[in-house]
């Protein structure tokens, strides 16, 4: 998630001449890093939004969630494209992988907000796993329980 | 109010956790930097990039910890997180100082085609408490809960859980009043969460009139008093199951069990709640 914001910053900053080709270097190096996390990413994503039922909200923005995902990569992918033939010895980034990398990141920001709204709003994942344990902490302090 | 910013509040969703992707990544590419300058000391600035990468990676924990910091010390002093959060604060600031050490040695040698052991070594001890901190930080969110539906409260959530007892005088299955002094200062949407020898309630105000019901969400069991109010609704911060708090009926779902309720009642000018004294013997 980091990886791609991180490449903007180091092409802004190669722009304002700074770093010279390790900036230009570096963000080519985070823009792979973050290609490969995205892809470890994905399937786990696929996995939770698939056990969210149709009917709720939160299937919703995770449809959202998951597509423009999608599209970041996508971005991002035609981005390090772009960089492949230049990224060993230019001193800045060129106009269109900048443009591409501003873009990828303004998306990829709605979309990580989105899923954090499906956690902090809707309890996405949220006592999956530590339900048993709640439990057993709302029997001894003598709460109602569903049945098991 | 600055509280209620640093919380995320107006986004409806908390800082930190947002902030912490920077000083993860950022320190993790740092880190594979290293690897590959190790690999192929032939590419030119990889240590140099590596270093940049770790200035930025410190910079973005502290400014991720400023919001962590008041995420910390809204937890519930006996909140089972609070410790989990404790840790997860302890090895950050640890992290945070064996980088500022490596960044430090790192300074004086930016040109070197591949890194040395020292500030390798830091960088690997640093990945593996960052891993095991990052991965207590998760802990607090999907098990404990933490942050999770806090933005849609209005007021403050209790600090700490009341403990109060029947007392000797009650007899095993009689109901007995037991004052709980801090209820009259409740305002309009607060809540007190309070234990009554295991029995664990919250004592909410609503439209001027004080209701007890059971802490827990019938669901995923979610903290009731960390709630917020609708009309005469509790509603739980985690999957937004309500109930009426006069009948302690499920309004909506995700759960579908009713709450215990518990009558808030007035004697000899003490507010108190009526319990069945020993409910918990039989558990």
């Amino acid at each position: 998630m980091a990886m791609w914001p991180g490449a903007l910053i180091f092409d802004l900053l190669s722009q304002c001449q700074i770093g010279g080709n390790a900036l230009v270097r570096l963000s080519f190096y985070a823009i792979i890093f973050g290609l490969a996390a995205a892809l470890l990413a994905a399937p786990t994503g696929l996995v939770d939004w698939s056990g969210i039922k149709k009917g709720k909200p939160a299937w919703k923005i995770g449809l959202y969630h998951m597509s423009l995902n999608l599209i970041v990569t996508l971005l991002f992918a035609v981005n390090l494209g772009l960089r492949w033939q230049t990224f060993g010895d230019a001193s800045e980034v060129a106009r269109i992988p900048l443009l591409l990398s501003a873009v990828g990141t303004l998306i990829l920001i709605s979309s990580a907000y989105l899923g954090g709204r499906m956690v902090y709003e809707y309890g996405i994942s949220v006592a999956r796993m530590s339900k048993k344990k709640w439990r057993k902490l709302a029997a001894a302090g003598g709460a109602n329980l569903p049945p098991e | 109010m600055l509280k209620d910013l640093l919380e995320g509040k107006p986004l409806r969703h908390p800082i930190h956790p947002m902030l912490v992707h920077f000083p993860i990544g950022f320190l993790v590419l740092s880190f594979l930097l290293d690897l590959v300058s190790l690999a192929f000391p032939e590419v030119p600035n990889l240590v140099r990039g590596s270093c940049y990468a770790m200035l930025l990676g410190i910079i973005t924990a502290l400014l991720a910890a400023v919001p962590g910091f008041v995420d910390y010390s809204d937890i519930r002093r006996d909140h089972p997180g609070k410790t989990t959060a404790t840790r997860h604060m302890t090895l950050n600031l640890m992290v945070v100082a064996i980088y500022g050490i490596n960044l430090w040695i790192r300074s004086s040698v930016l040109s070197d085609p591949k890194i040395s052991l020292l500030p390798l070594l830091l960088s690997i001890i640093g990945i593996g408490l960052l891993s095991v901190s990052g991965y207590l930080g998760g802990r607090l969110v999907y098990d404990q809960g933490i942050a999770v539906g806090r933005h849609k409260r209005r007021t403050a959530t209790p600090q700490d859980t009341l403990h109060l007892s029947t007392g000797y005088l009650a007899s095993g299955g009689e109901i007995t009043f037991v004052p709980v002094p801090d209820a009259e200062q409740l305002g309009n949407g607060e809540t007190l969460r309070v234990e009554i020898d295991k029995l664990v309630m919250t004592i909410a105000r609503i439209d001027n009139q004080l209701y007890g019901f059971q802490e827990f969400c019938t669901h995923r069991f979610g903290p009731l008093s960390e709630g917020s109010f609708h009309g005469f609704n509790v509603q739980c911060p985690w999957h937004n199951s309500c109930f009426d708090v006069r009948t302690g009926k499920v309004t909506k779902g995700p759960a579908k069990v009713d709450l215990k309720t518990f009558k808030v009642e007035m004697r000899d000018g003490k507010v108190g709640v009526l319990v069945r004294k020993g409910h918990d013997q039989k558990t």
